[in-house]
Formats: structure tokens, sequence, C-alpha cells
């Protein structure tokens, strides 16, 4: 009984995260923008490692647990995560040379690089970055579970309204052509409200675990399902079982718990790909 | 000064050597848009590594060496003979998947290695400040040899690179030469992070390569300015770090990909008005 109220939070935490990491994973997954998520993550880091640099300097008696998560470092990541959602969406949007995939590792390795700069300079930074990396989703408090799920619904209902712009804009993405009319508006709103979630998503679980559930389930779904709709209950249906047991599994053997996700849909992908390679398909080379 | 040079002299050494060997690939990646291969084979490469740590071998002798390239080769070999047109996921997605997986097995890993938190930090940023002239022939040699198989089926493998995204089919033997390349590839990653880190190595594959592609389409010239460009940041990313007395590779890192994003935007904004341009690979 203990374990199941310790669960819940994460549990709850995790489902929320994973109800709206599918639907952005199939969007990256037709963009082929696979590291976008590690990259706006980290650049909102670079946000909060700024933020909290400034502000320790500023109070120089404030605790480092003081600075974090507070009003002040989210101002500096939601900053920093609309002028990459301005740079992406700008850098698509012209005849482009260069792979947006490209520019977004560039993008990725700079924030990185740029934030152990930062912190070097102030005491815990290795743990900073461990932490950064791969969170603590077991000890989710339920004010950030009710952060994380406002900024979910608001972000779900605007795409749920507007959500076939959005297919449209995906699915064409590859081809040069204009789908829509206000196409560099609508990729801004796509990245800055993708950008929204993933700052929520890291404070609480960490950069591995929010690409976990946004790439495999949504890889997962691409394997056996076609079309928007089954591809999001597939992804939904895959990621709730492997979170179960994820859980359980991390609360038992004592091991963080993001690895043990990764592992088990890895597991999953594993499976689906032999299946749908071999045995659905045989005769096929 | 002269001791200041003195110091200063393996890591440039070293810098511009790789770079050289990573410039190359670079555009190899670059046509072939797979940009996060090498984070994923140099997450790979680490978990090889920390295996071989934790199987009570000193963290860089020979046999730890030896543990992360087995691992490392055969994983690539995997990705490039599993590697179809009629594939489900973009190859970008698969190398996405890897090294989620790598990832997340090396801090499962980390948690048993005393100091595993520091090893992967560690990693991250990698401190060229430290190596030594024997690291330097080292690499020297075992460049040479790459760089020698490179001269013999460079033209194939460039060809087969080419024809990496069109829907034509393959190319005949070309599963030969994807593995040659990956197999090389792997060898120089595996190389070249311990000494530089993930993230330099990473810079230093994409952002020469890319910055050269907004001017020219010529693949001899990309090749060639794809060093000069790789080896001019890392000298002055040293000097800058040397100086300020910040981390090296992150300040070679910032610099080169600053540098990018710079050329990108204003070769974008100068560039409205012959739009149909596109480069062929």
């Amino acid at each position: 009984m203990d374990a199941i109220n310790f669960l819940l939070t994460p549990f709850v935490a995790c489902l929320i995260l994973l109800l709206i990491n599918v639907y952005f994973g199939i969007h990256v997954i037709k963009r082929e923008i696979i590291f976008i998520d590690i990259s706006m993550a980290q650049i909102a880091a670079l946000g909060g490692a700024v933020a909290m640099v400034i502000f320790q300097s500023a109070h120089p008696e404030a605790s480092y647990e003081h600075a974090e998560h507070n009003t002040f470092s989210y101002l500096f990541s939601f900053g920093f995560i609309t002028l990459a959602a301005v740079l992406f969406a700008f850098l698509k949007n012209k005849k482009n040379t260069v792979p947006l995939e490209a520019l977004i590792g560039i993008a990725y390795a700079v924030a990185t690089t740029g934030t152990v700069i930062i912190l070097d300079k102030g005491a815990g930074g290795d743990v900073h970055v461990h932490n950064m990396l791969i969170g603590s989703i077991l000890w989710t408090s339920w004010h950030d579970i009710t952060r994380l799920s406002v900024v979910v619904l608001l972000v779900g209902i605007f795409h749920y309204i507007f959500r076939k712009k959005f297919f449209r804009l995906s699915d064409n993405y590859l081809s040069s052509e204009k789908s829509l009319n206000n196409q560099l508006f609508w990729d801004f709103m796509f990245y800055l409200s993708f950008g929204l979630v993933i700052i929520e998503a890291i404070n609480m679980a960490g950069i591995l675990t929010v690409f976990a559930l946004l790439i495999l389930p949504a890889s997962f779904s691409a394997l056996i399902s076609a079309g928007w709709q089954s591809r999001i209950l597939t992804g939904w249906a895959v990621g709730l079982i492997v979170i179960i047991l994820g859980l359980f599994l991390s609360f038992k053997m004592d091991v963080p718990s993001s690895p043990v996700f990764i592992v088990l849909l890895a597991i999953f992908l594993l499976v689906g790909f032999v299946v749908k390679r071999f045995i659905l398909k045989p005769g096929k080379k | 000064m002269i001791d200041t040079f003195l110091f200063l002299a393996p890591p440039i050494v070293a810098c511009i050597i790789i770079a050289g060997m990573l410039g190359y690939f670079g555009n190899h990646i670059l046509s072939r848009g797979i940009i996060f291969i090498d984070i994923a084979v140099a997450q790979i490469a680490a978990l090889g590594t920390m295996i071989g740590i934790l199987l009570g071998y000193p963290d860089t002798s020979l046999a730890v060496q030896l543990i992360s390239f087995g691992f490392t080769i055969v994983i690539l070999a995997v990705f490039a003979l599993t590697r179809s047109k009629k594939s489900i996921l973009p190859q970008e997605v698969i190398i996405g998947i890897f090294y989620c997986v790598a990832l997340g097995i090396a801090f499962l890993l980390a948690e048993k290695i005393p100091g595993g938190s520091n090893f992967i930090t560690k990693t991250i940023t990698g401190n060229v400040l430290w190596v030594t002239w024997s690291d330097i022939l080292g690499c020297a040699v075992l460049l040479s040899l790459i760089a020698g198989i490179h001269v013999i089926f460079g033209k194939k493998i460039k060809e087969v690179t080419s024809s990496f995204n069109s829907t034509s089919e393959l190319l005949k033997n070309a599963k030969i030469y994807d593995l040659i390349f990956y197999i090389t590839f792997g060898v120089v990653i595996v190389k070249a992070v311990p000494v530089l880190g993930i993230f330099l190595v990473f810079i230093l594959l994409i952002a020469p390569a890319v910055s050269i592609s907004l001017f020219t389409k010529n693949w001899k010239k990309r090749v060639a300015w794809s060093w000069i460009i790789g080896a001019l940041g890392s000298i002055l990313g040293l000097y800058i770090s040397y100086s300020l007395n910040i981390s090296n590779g992150p300040a070679i890192v910032c610099l080169l990909g600053i540098l990018v994003f710079i050329l990108v935007i204003v070769s974008y904004s100068s560039k409205k008005k012959n739009k149909n341009q596109e480069i062929k690979y």
C-alpha cells in the first residue's frame, strides 16, 4: 500500500507526459527532426542556468534550491525557447540548403556546452548536469503535476482546435511546397507550444525520460499503424504498459526510472520490428 | 609566451589532426542527413568504455579501448546492414533510438561505478588540454590508416553517399561500402571522443561541413575548407579558453556553433533574390 502511495505521483506525472509526448513524437518523426526536443530542453536549461547565475550573484545568500524553478528562471527559459522557436521556424522556411536537423544539432551542442561553462562557475555543476539529464520523477510533487497539467491542457486544446493545420504542416514538412498560408507562423506556434511543454517536462522528469517518451512510443506506433488517430492511440497504449511496469521495477530494484522505461520500450520496439519484418511479411526482402 | 605555446602545442596539434578527419566525415554525414550518428556512436562507445571499467579494467587501459571498439563496431555493422530503401522509420529516428537506449543504459551502469555521474559529465566535456604527445602519435597512426582506406575506397563511398536519399535502388555492393564507411567512422569516433569529448567531436564534424556547404558545392573544396575551418576554430577556441580560464571543449563548441548560426542567417537573408538555388549532393 505504501508503494502505491509513493508511486502515485510519478505515475500521474508520467501519464500526463505520455499523453502529450506521443502526439508531439509523431509530428517530430514525420518532420525528421528527432533531436528537437533534446535541443529545446537544453536551450531551456541554458536559460535556467543563466537565470541561476544571475540570481546567485544578485542574492549570494540564497540557497541553490531556492533559485530553482522560480518565476525568474522560468522567464529566462521561456525567453530562450521563444527565441529558438523563431530561429527554427525561420531557418526552415527559407529555401534551405542545410538540413534543419543539422542546425538543431548545433544549437544542442552549443546550449549544452554553454550550460557546462556557466555551471562550472557555480558550485555543484556536475550534480546539476546529472540531474538535468536524468531528472528524478520519483520525487515529483503534486504542485509540479498541477503546473504540468495546466500547460499540457492548454497546449493540448490549442493543438486539438487547430489539429488539421498542424497535421498538414507535418505531413508535408519534407516537401518543398508550401502547405499553408501562414506557414512561418504555424511553425513558430508548433515549436513554441512544444517548447512550453518541454520546459515543464524536463523540470520534472529530466531530458532523458522526456526524449524516451517522445521518440520510442511514437516509433513503435509508426511500426504497427498508420494514420494520426491510430498512431496516437497505439503510442498511448504501449507507453501506459511501460510506465506501469517501469515504475514498479525501478521501485523494486532501486534504480532510476527513466533508464528502465527506455530499456522496456526498446524491448517493445525490437519485438515489434522483428514481428513486422520477419513474421507478418515473410517472403519480402 | 613560449611557456603558453609549449603548454598549448599538444592540444593544438591534436585538434588539427582530428579536425581534418572529422571534417571529411562531416561532409558525408551532412549529405546523408544522419546528423546525430556521431553522438549516438560516441554514446555507444562511452557505454562500451563503461562496460570495460565495470569489468575491472583501469579506464585508460588497452582492454577498455578494445571492448569499446568491439562494441561500437558490432552496433554499427547492425546499423549499416539493416538499412534498406523500404525502411518504415527514417534512419535518423533509428539513430535517435540507439542514442536514447545507449544513454539510458549508461545511466544504469553509472550507478554501479564510483563517481559514475562524474564520468558522464567527463564524457560530455572531455579535456583536450591533458593530451600527451604519445596520444597524438597513436591518433596520427590510426587516422592515417583510415585515410589510406578512404583514399582507396573514397570514390565508391562518395557515390553511395550521393545516392543515399534518392529513391533509386541501392548501388551494387552499396552495403559493403556502407560497412567500410561506418566502421572506419566508428573507429575515428571512438578514438576522438576520449580526447575531445562528445560535443567537440560533434561540432567538428557538423559545423565546418555546414559552414562550407553554404558557399560551395565542390566536394574537394568542401572537404579541404572543413579542415581549415575546424582547425582554425579549435586553435582560437583553445586560446580563448586558456585566457578566460573556461573549459576548452565547450569554448570551441560555442565558438564554431555560433559561427554557423551567423553564417546561416547571413546567407539566408542575403540569398532572398536567388531563392531557387538548391544544393545538389
